[in-house]
C-alpha cells in the first residue's frame, strides 16, 4: 500500500473515531496478558531469545548460502521456485502461473508480504476471483479496509460491526447474536469457496532449507483448507525467511507463538514439501514457491540488517503506547507499529515516510518483548538521523534544534534561559496547573502541564551537590 | 528469473562460507536448556496431560489396545449425540478393526460431522498430534470434519518438537507434515477465543496401550 503523507490528519482522525481505541484495546490488552503469563512460565525466555537471535543472524550471515540450498532441495520435491527481485516481479510471477492454468478463483490464506506487495489488487486487477479465507481478512474485505495489524488485521472492528458486515454480506448469516454465531456463519459461508478454488495462494512463516519445505502457522485451519483442495498451491516468500532445519523452526516456533498469542504452539503447524505424490489422495498438482526480495537485500546492505530477524509476531505492536493509542491505519502503511516505522520508509521511501520513525517515544518496550531481540528504538533512531541529514525534516524543527544546540554549547545562556522560563511560566499558573501558554498549545492543547517549582535542574544539581 | 536469481545472489554480496563450516556453526545453535521446563515425566503421560491443559482444549483418554478404539468412538458419539456414522480415514490399521454398529466411509465430505483417524504420533511437549500425508493419510482428514477422534499410539510419542524433527531429519519428506494442537479456533473478532473455525471444532484423542 502506498504511504500518503498527510500522517498528522490520519492520527487526528483516529483519535476521534469513538470506537477504535476500544477495539484495539481489546485485542491487544488480552494479547499482552496472555503473553505475560506465557513468559513468566518461561524463566529461560531470555536464553531461547537469544538463541533466536542467533539462528536468525546466522541465516542472514550465510543468507545466499542457504538460499540456494532451499531451492536445491525444493526443486528436488517436485516445487517450482522462481524468484522475484520487486513486489511487482513477484506479483507478475504469481498472475502469469494463475492464468497458464486458467484459473477463475482463488483463495488466500493471510499472509502479509501478499499484503506488501498488493498481491490482493494484482489479482484483482488480472480478473481472478479473490476469496479471502482468514476470518480477519474475511472481514476487511468485505468492508473494503486494508489490515490494521499483523496479526489480527480486523483489530480494528468491534463484534457490532462484523455483525453488520456479515448480515448484509452472508447467503445465511443467522442471529449473529455472539461472536461464537458470527464465526460459524463465516465458517458456512467459505465452505464451498474452499473447496472450488483453482489456485491457493499462502505465505511462509520459514523456509527449512535442509528439505525445501515451507512452514506455516495458523489456528483457524483456512490455510490447509487453502492450500489442499485447489489444483495448484502457490507460496510467496520473503528471502529472510529461511531457517536451516525442522529443529531451527521448531526453535523459532516456541518463540513465535508465544509472542503473538501467548500460546505454546498454534492449533496448526504444518510444512508443505511439493506437490501431490503418485500415491497422495489429495493435494496441489502444483506447488510453486516465490522467492521475494522486494527490499531486504537493501536492507542487508544498508545497516538494517537487525531488521531481518523480524518473525512478523506482532508483540511490538501490541506493547508499543503509539500504536495503542493511534491503531494500524494512521500509519498508513502495510506494516505499523515499531516494526513498520522501521521497514516503511525501506519499502517506500524515507521521504514519504519520514514522519513514521518520529512516532516514537523510545521507551524501549518493543525491544524488551521483541522475541528476536531487534534493537528497534536504535533503528528507528537511525531513521531520524538519516531523515536530519537529507534534509527532511521542516524548517521550523531545524531552527529549533539549530537553536537549542546553540544555548547547549553555553551554559551561562542555556541557564539564563531557564531560569527566565521559570519565572514567566507560573504568570499561566492557575492552582499549579498549566492549561494555556503562549508557544505550548502542541501540549497544552491534550493535557495541562504542572507549574515549575523548584528551580532549574542546574541549581537543585548545584544545591544537593554542596550538601 | 534466472537474471532475477543472479541478481538477489549478487545484491547479498556475499561468497558463500565453506559449507561445512555453516552446518558446524548451525549444529551449535541447537535449543536445550532455553526450552520451557514442559517435559518433566514420561513422554506419554506428559502428552495426555498437555492435550487435556487449557490451552490445548482437546479431551483425551486411554485404551489398552487398538481393538478398543471402536468402542472409545462408539462412546464419543453417543456422548455428543452424533449419528452412527462417519469417516474413517483410510489406514488398513483402522480398517482391520470392527466398527460394527457404525456406517463407516472412505470419501470425506465437504460438511462432514465426524471423521476418525490415525496420527502417526504425538508430541508431548506441545500436546500435538503428527499427520504425515500419504495414500493411508489423506491430509483433509483433519481439517473438513467437525469432530475429529484420533487413535495415537502411546509408544509413538516424542517428548520434544526437536524429538520429532530430529526422528526425521534427513529422510524423504511427505509432502504435507500436519502438527495438529487442539480443535481448530480464532481469535479475530475482539480477540475472545471461539473454537471450531475452519477446521475441526472438536478434538478427541485415544491414547492407545503404554509406552
Amino acid at each position: 500500500m502506498s504511504h500518503t503523507p498527510d500522517f498528522n490528519t490520519r492520527v487526528a482522525a483516529a483519535l476521534a473515531n469513538p470506537t477504535l481505541k476500544v477495539a484495539i484495546e481489546r485485542t491487544t490488552g488480552t494479547a499482552r496478558t496472555k503473553r505475560a503469563a506465557a513468559m513468566a512460565a518461561w524463566p529461560e525466555f531470555p536464553a531461547a531469545r537469544a538463541l533466536g537471535r542467533d539462528i536468525k543472524d546466522h541465516v542472514i550471515e550465510n543468507l545466499a548460502h542457504y538460499l540456494v540450498e532451499f531451492e536445491k532441495n525444493a526443486v528436488a520435491a517436485g516445487t517450482k521456485v522462481h524468484w522475484a527481485r520487486s513486489g511487482e516481479e513477484a506479483c507478475q510471477i504469481v498472475v502469469d502461473i494463475c492464468r497458464k492454468a486458467k484459473a477463475k478463483s482463488v483463495t488466500r490464506a493471510k499472509s502479509m508480504l501478499g499484503e506488501e506487495i498488493g498481491l490482493p489488487h494484482a489479482l484483482e486487477a488480472a480478473g481472478l476471483e479473490r476469496v479471502e479465507t482468514d476470518l480477519a481478512e474475511h472481514i476487511i474485505q468485505l468492508a473494503g479496509d486494508p489490515p490494521s495489524h499483523i496479526v489480527w488485521p480486523a483489530l480494528h472492528k468491534t463484534r457490532e460491526q462484523v455483525a453488520e458486515l456479515f448480515r448484509a454480506h452472508h447467503r445465511d448469516p443467522g442471529a449473529m447474536a455472539t461472536v461464537e454465531a458470527m464465526v460459524a456463519s463465516a465458517r458456512r459461508q467459505l465452505r464451498e469457496k474452499f473447496m472450488a478454488a483453482d489456485v491457493g495462494i499462502s505465505g511462509a512463516n520459514f523456509l527449512i532449507a535442509d528439505t525445501g519445505a515451507v512452514c506455516t502457522v495458523t489456528n483457524e485451519g483456512n490455510a490447509e483448507l487453502t492450500t489442499t483442495p485447489p489444483r495448484i498451491h502457490i507460496v510467496t516468500a520473503g528471502i529472510e525467511k529461511l531457517v536451516p532445519s525442522t529443529a531451527h523452526a521448531m526453535a523459532m516456533l516456541r518463540l513465535l507463538v508465544r509472542s503473538a498469542t501467548g500460546a505454546e504452539l498454534t492449533q496448526y503447524t504444518t510444512f508443505h514439501n511439493g506437490p501431490k505424490r503418485a500415491e497422495d489422495r489429495d493435494g496441489p498438482d502444483e506447488f510453486h514457491v516465490v522467492l521475494v526480495d522486494a527490499g531486504r537485500t537493501r536492507m542487508l546492505n544498508e545497516g538494517l540488517a537487525e531488521m531481518l530477524r523480524c518473525i512478523r509476531c506482532g508483540a511490538c505492536l501490541n506493547h508499543c503506547v503509539v500504536y495503542r493509542q493511534i491503531g494500524g491505519h494512521a500509519y498508513g502503511a502495510t506494516y505499523p507499529g515499531p516494526m513498520g516505522s522501521v521497514l516503511t520508509p525501506v519499502l517506500d521511501g524515507l521521504e514519504q515516510a519520514q514522519d513514521l520513525p518520529r512516532a516514537c517515544t523510545l521507551n524501549g518496550q518493543c525491544q524488551e518483548v521483541c522475541p528476536v531481540a531487534i534493537p528497534l528504538p536504535t533503528l528507528l533512531r537511525g531513521w531520524r538521523e538519516k531523515s536530519w541529514q537529507r534534509g527532511f525534516e521542516p524548517a521550523t524543527v531545524r531552527w529549533a534544534l539549530v537553536l537549542w544546540r546553540f544555548m547547549a554549547m553555553r551554559p551561562r545562556l542555556y541557564e539564563f534561559a531557564g531560569n527566565l522560563g521559570l519565572r514567566i511560566m507560573p504568570l499561566f499558573s492557575r492552582g499549579g496547573w498549566i492549561s494555556r501558554m503562549p508557544m505550548a498549545g502542541g501540549w497544552t492543547a491534550h493535557r495541562d502541564m504542572p507549574s515549575p517549582s523548584g528551580g532549574t535542574f542546574l541549581a537543585q544539581y548545584r544545591r544537593r551537590f554542596k550538601k | 528469473m534466472n537474471d532475477a536469481r543472479t541478481e538477489i545472489l549478487k545484491a547479498i554480496g556475499k561468497v558463500p562460507g565453506n559449507p561445512a563450516t555453516i552446518a558446524a556453526q548451525a549444529q551449535r545453535l541447537r535449543a536445550g536448556a532455553c526450552r520451557p521446563d514442559r517435559v518433566n515425566g514420561p513422554a506419554d503421560e506428559v502428552f495426555i496431560e498437555r492435550l487435556r491443559s487449557p490451552g490445548v482444549a482437546a479431551t483425551a483418554e486411554r485404551v489398552a489396545t487398538m481393538q478398543d478404539f471402536p468402542d472409545a468412538v462408539r462412546r464419543y458419539l453417543a456422548a455428543h449425540q452424533l449419528a452412527p456414522a462417519l469417516a474413517l480415514q483410510p489406514h488398513p490399521d483402522l480398517q482391520a478393526l470392527d466398527w460394527s454398529g457404525i456406517a463407516t466411509h472412505e470419501h470425506i465430505a465437504t460438511d462432514e460431522p465426524a471423521a476418525v483417524g490415525l496420527a502417526l504420533g504425538g508430541i508431548a511437549e506441545t500436546g500435538s498430534l503428527v499427520f504425515h500425508s500419504s495414500s493411508v493419510s489423506p491430509t483433509l482428514f483433519c481439517f473438513l470434519p467437525l469432530h475429529h477422534i484420533v487413535a495415537v499410539r502411546a509408544s509413538q510419542i516424542w517428548p520434544w518438537l526437536e524429538d520429532y524433527a530430529d526422528a526425521f531429519a534427513g529422510c524423504a519428506q511427505p509432502r504435507n507434515v500436519n502438527l495438529i494442537t487442539g480443535a481448530s479456533g480464532t481469535t479475530d473478532i475482539e480477540g475472545t477465543l471461539v473454537r471450531g473455525a475452519h477446521g475441526p471444532g472438536w478434538l478427541h484423542a485415544v491414547l492407545i496401550g503404554n509406552a
